[in-house]
């Protein structure tokens, strides 16, 4: 059983917007999923209408079974369903070691074990931890953005455009930390305008245009598709991708 | 002159730290609520209302008093956030801060209806200035500049040291993401409105111990309150205590030079030329 169900899933900013419409996925613990698609596709809306950020006007979305539409961002917390923003993901006034702890808000009793253990995957957090978010490089904010994602201790981590703004470097290493989770069992969902990057580092693949799905299926199934790969992959690169896959 | 140049700074100091017990909780409601708080002025005359009414009518010393002036005005200010103020979330900050201005207004009435317009003092010994050479200072002066440093150190180690200090620094910093880690934005803005509301309400009891409490106490504060606020950067705390520090030492050293009269034009001229060449004052982000 998937430890992510997303079933018909609508909604948009408003109650009368409706940029999503009717989208299911699904995600295996320790799975890297792509969401990938035109601008205005409705990508990163699907992301916040299942974090509860947007009030959804149909569809359910669980995690381990547990029902979390609608639900408060407490609840979807504590059901392990964690978004990390495009944008402003961290809290530039604060130091690295209070945005951790802000990760840790509801559970405060677990804070510093779990910041600890935070510091021992991302190091770097470590070594910076007394410095305001402000000052950290594009790369290690979004570092900043997953450690303090982790502090909730995910089951489920969907990131919206991780990489938007990285130099390839910080890209690769990003990429490298994610998989990395998914090794440790946390089911990932990637919204990337770099599709080719992103169904790289992916094992399937959900393709949204105009706010729904119109395909889906493996990383390297959906990067061979002939429509697909004109449309949004650019030809000869996809095809590289899939052979270097 | 030299000397009168150091009063002046000394006084300035003085005044400008209690200036900054306002100016910290107008910033501090503008930095998480995002709308500038008009009536700020009229909470700090409820406070020192409240302060008064605790120490003369009810005979309690100024410690406990200060409890009172900071409930009473923090009382009001969630009550006027709830009633008048919140309804118009939706209509934007500029509405919001009208409000707060004709709140300013009602509050300020509703204190000349209860107490009258007379000036009242509290119940504090008169003492001798204490005087360094040709320096002098009252030891009333002495005491309300320590009330205001140890409120700056309490509220410092609240917003740095503790859980929900750290949540109001967050949302005020970045309110979506603070709401998705789990914050409630309610709560926080409650305890922020309180806590404004009862800071505003200190430094209107501080400035009636140095002089008296009347309808207008607040009044005279306001313009200094916005101005320290702006040059410091809205929303900025460290910035509100410099912005505060530099607005009384101006206003001090202006009066070795104009008439006491053109002192309230400091407030308008440092506004001018913040807005004019840093319109996002001397810490320019909204950091808490």
């Amino acid at each position: 059983m998937s430890i992510l169900s997303i079933d018909g899933l609508a909604g948009g900013y408003a109650s009368a917007d409706h940029i999503v419409k009717g989208v299911s996925m699904s995600a295996d613990a320790g799975e890297m999923v792509a969401i990938i698609g035109p601008n205005g596709a409705g990508k990163s809306t699907a992301l916040k209408l299942a974090a509860g950020l947007l009030r959804c006007t149909a569809g359910r979305v669980s995690v381990g079974g547990a029902d979390i539409t609608a639900a408060t961002p407490q609840s979807v917390l504590a059901a392990g369903f964690v978004l990390v923003p495009q944008e402003r993901n961290v809290f530039a006034a604060l130091n690295i070691a209070e945005n951790l702890a802000m990760g840790a808000f509801t559970t405060p009793a677990l804070m510093r074990q779990r910041r600890e253990a935070v510091y021992a995957r991302l190091p770097l957090l470590a070594q910076r931890r007394g410095a305001l978010a402000r000052t950290l490089s594009g790369g290690q904010r979004q570092l900043l953005a997953m450690g303090i994602a982790l502090m909730a201790q995910p089951k489920v981590l969907a990131l919206d455009e991780p990489t938007a703004g990285l130099s390839p470097m910080a890209a690769a290493e990003l990429f490298a930390t994610i998989r990395a989770l998914a090794k440790d069992g946390v089911a990932v969902l990637m919204v990337e305008q770099n599709a080719i990057e992103a169904l790289g580092a992916c094992d399937r693949g959900y393709v949204l245009v105009d706010g729904r799905v119109v395909r889906e299926g493996s990383a390297g199934g959906i990067m061979a598709d002939e429509d697909i790969r004109r449309l949004f992959l650019g030809g000869r690169k996809a095809q590289h991708a899939v052979a270097t896959r | 002159m030299f000397s009168s140049i150091i009063q002046a700074l000394l006084n300035g100091l003085v005044s400008g730290t209690i200036l900054a017990v306002p100016a910290i909780g107008f910033t501090a409601i503008f930095a998480v609520l995002r709308y500038p708080n008009f009536a700020i002025g009229s909470l700090a005359t409820i406070g020192a209302y409240a302060g008064w009414f605790a120490n003369l009518r009810l005979g309690w010393p100024l410690e406990a008093s200060f409890g009172l002036a900071f409930l009473g005005a923090g009382i009001a200010t969630l009550a006027a956030e709830w009633l008048a103020v919140r309804p118009l979330e939706k209509s934007g900050a500029l509405m919001m801060a009208i409000c707060s201005l004709a709140v300013g207004i009602v509050l300020e009435n509703m204190v000349r209806f209860a107490f009258g317009n007379e000036p009242r003092g509290f119940n504090v010994p008169l003492m001798r200035d204490i005087r360094f050479g040709d320096l002098r200072i009252s030891p009333q002066q002495v005491e309300n500049f320590a009330v205001a440093l140890l409120l700056m150190a309490l509220l410092w180690a609240a917003l740095n040291l503790t859980r929900m200090g750290r949540a109001m620094r967050a949302t005020a910093d970045n309110a979506d993401l603070a709401r998705l880690k789990g914050v409630q934005p309610g709560t926080v803005a409650a305890i922020t409105v309180m806590v404004g509301g009862g800071l505003a309400g200190i430094g209107g009891m501080l400035v009636a111990l140095d002089t008296a409490a009347d309808p207008l106490t607040g009044f005279r504060l306001i313009l200094s309150v916005f101005a320290a606020a702006v040059l410091g950067g809205l929303g900025s705390i460290p910035g509100a205590v410099l912005g505060a520090l530099i607005i009384g030492m101006v206003e001090e050293l202006t009066v070795l030079l104009l008439a006491p009269n053109y002192r309230t034009a400091i407030g308008f001229a440092v506004i001018l030329i913040v807005l004019t060449v840093r319109p996002s004052g001397l810490f320019g982000e909204r950091a808490g």
